[in-house]
């Protein structure tokens, strides 16, 4: 009876169980390389997210509001064509005078984006003496150091990236849209192909060849301005736009922390 | 001789519990995927994956190595902030196979920057189409990459 549980038995069932634990890392190992094998991404090599973070600065007085931001963005990440997705879009502000005899600097705001943009804006009808002032605002994922979106989402299939990127896996995310309420800037939408959750990525598999983003890339206004707080060079455009502007983000009240600086701009913009 | 005893029940917990770890912990390797917690708490080859498409615009630095000419020509004159792919389009087709030519452009692309709108900044040069030379086209004028030149 003493034998079935002596101390030599007891031991050896100790010995195996952690003989299964050393294996563990060999198992894992085998498996990372048999999966390496399988498949073979086209991703840039060399590329270490570790070593850069990006960021967006925008001067909304030099936004001409052309729309080829959004034309180019929606053709470079094949975003639906449909006007109800975007992942980067121009909003018109339009502040209009006080009416007469109304104690108040500024009038009735309207704010509009027909296709978000991507056509370029007809003329406003609105006439010009009528007009305190106008201008247009892009907009795109802020990029915020404490991105509530990665917060909300309930299985960690949206994160940010070590170079400060905010993505979505689309093999984890199982489409609940918890993340497009979360988002306070409205920066998120569903696919409707695939049933999760898009947004901007930066362009991540242009910044990690070298390229800029596709909306940066066709500003022709330099009212983006791209930069690697990591890598800042002499000189840099980054430096030069906080050097040369008073520098915003949008609801700071949130405490997000967003990466996208705004130059210039009025507190109607939300 | 009395040798110490584990009563046999707490023996048979045991087993149970190690067996329970063990098959936890076997299972959570081949679950979790190879890359997750690489950068933090996610897969880490999403950023891979999400870098591995290829780019559609080719960027100007592109055209430059065949084009180089006529990007000097623009970088001297006004439309220097304007990028070569911002008039001609997604062009990495045609840099890889210069037999694919872009698209040929119309008077549509200038008016989309340079039509007059309250909202553009006043130090933007915008045109009235209805009084800029209504019934001619841009370029019988302008010089598309050196705007600042008339014909
Ligand atoms: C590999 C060299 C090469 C690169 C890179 C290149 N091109 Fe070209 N491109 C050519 C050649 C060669 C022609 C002349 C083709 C012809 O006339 O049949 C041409 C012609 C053109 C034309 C005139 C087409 C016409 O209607 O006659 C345009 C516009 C053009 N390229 C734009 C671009 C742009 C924009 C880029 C950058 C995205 C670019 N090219 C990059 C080689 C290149
Ligand atoms: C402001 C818009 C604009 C920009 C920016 C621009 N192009 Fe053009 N380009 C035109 C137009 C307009 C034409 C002539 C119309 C046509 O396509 O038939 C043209 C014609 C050309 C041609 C045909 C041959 C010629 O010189 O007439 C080439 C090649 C070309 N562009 C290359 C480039 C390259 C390379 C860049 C970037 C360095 C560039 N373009 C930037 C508008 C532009
Ligand atoms: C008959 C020739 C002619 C045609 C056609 C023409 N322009 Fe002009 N454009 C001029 C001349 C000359 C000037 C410079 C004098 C001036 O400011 O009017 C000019 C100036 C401009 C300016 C600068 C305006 C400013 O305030 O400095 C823009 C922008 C412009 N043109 C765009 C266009 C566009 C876009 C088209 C096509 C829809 C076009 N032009 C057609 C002759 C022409
Ligand atoms: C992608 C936007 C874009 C397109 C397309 C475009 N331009 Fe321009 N254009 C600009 C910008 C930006 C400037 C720089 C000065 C400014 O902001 O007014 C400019 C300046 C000009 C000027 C003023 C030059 C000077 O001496 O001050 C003329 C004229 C002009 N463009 C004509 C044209 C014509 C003609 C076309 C069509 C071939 C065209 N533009 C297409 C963005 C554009």
């Amino acid at each position: 009876m003493n034998s079935s549980c002596s101390r030599r038995r007891w031991l050896g069932w100790l010995g195996s169980g952690l003989g299964w634990l050393a294996a563990l890392p060999a198992a894992k190992a085998a498996k990372s390389t048999v999966k390496n094998l399988l498949t073979s991404s086209g991703a840039p090599k060399g590329y270490d997210p570790t070593k850069h973070q990006w960021l967006m600065c925008i001067d909304v007085d030099r936004c001409i509001g052309c729309g080829l931001c959004v034309d180019a963005c929606k053709i470079e990440n094949k975003v639906s064509a449909s006007p109800h997705y975007f992942r980067t879009w121009i909003e018109r502000y339009l502040i209009r005078k006080p009416k007469p005899g109304q104690l108040a600097l500024r009038g009735e705001v309207t704010v509009d984006s027909p296709n978000g943009g991507r056509d370029g804006f007809p003329p406003t009808l609105v006439p010009k003496s009528e007009i305190l002032k106008a201008f247009y605002v892009p907009k795109l994922c802020n990029l915020c150091e404490h991105s509530p979106c990665s917060q909300a989402c309930p299985v960690g299939a949206t994160f940010d990236t070590p170079d400060g990127a905010v993505l979505v896996d689309p093999e984890y995310c199982i489409g609940c849209g918890f993340c497009i309420q979360a988002c306070p800037y409205g920066c998120r939408f569903m696919n409707p192909d695939t049933h999760t959750a898009e947004k901007c990525t930066l362009c991540y598999h242009r910044i990690t060849r070298g390229l800029k983003p596709a909306c940066v890339e066709v500003c022709p206004t330099q009212t983006r301005i791209f930069g690697d707080l990591k890598n800042m060079t002499e000189k840099d455009p980054v430096q030069e736009f906080i050097r040369n502007n008073k520098v915003f983000t949008l609801k700071p009240n949130l405490g997000t922390e967003p990466r996208v600086l705004y130059a210039n701009i009025d507190k109607e913009v939300r | 001789m009395t040798s110490p005893r584990l009563p046999p029940q707490l023996l048979r917990l045991v087993l149970l519990t190690l067996a329970i770890i063990g098959t936890y912990s076997v299972a959570r390797v081949f679950l979790t995927p190879a890359t997750f917690g690489q950068f933090g708490h996610y897969r880490g080859a999403a950023l891979e994956e999400a870098a591995s498409r290829p780019p559609v615009y080719a960027g100007a630095k592109a055209c430059d190595e065949c084009h180089g000419d006529t990007f000097a020509q623009l970088t001297k004159a006004r439309h220097r902030s304007v990028s070569c792919e911002a008039c001609h389009g997604p062009n990495r087709p045609h840099v890889k196979n210069p037999d694919i030519v872009p698209a040929k452009l119309t008077d549509r692309h200038c008016v989309r920057c340079h039509l007059a709108d309250a909202a553009r900044p006043a130090k933007h040069r915008q045109i009235n189409l209805t009084e800029h030379y209504p019934n001619e086209k841009c370029l019988e004028c302008h010089v598309a990459h050196q705007p600042n030149q008339s014909k």
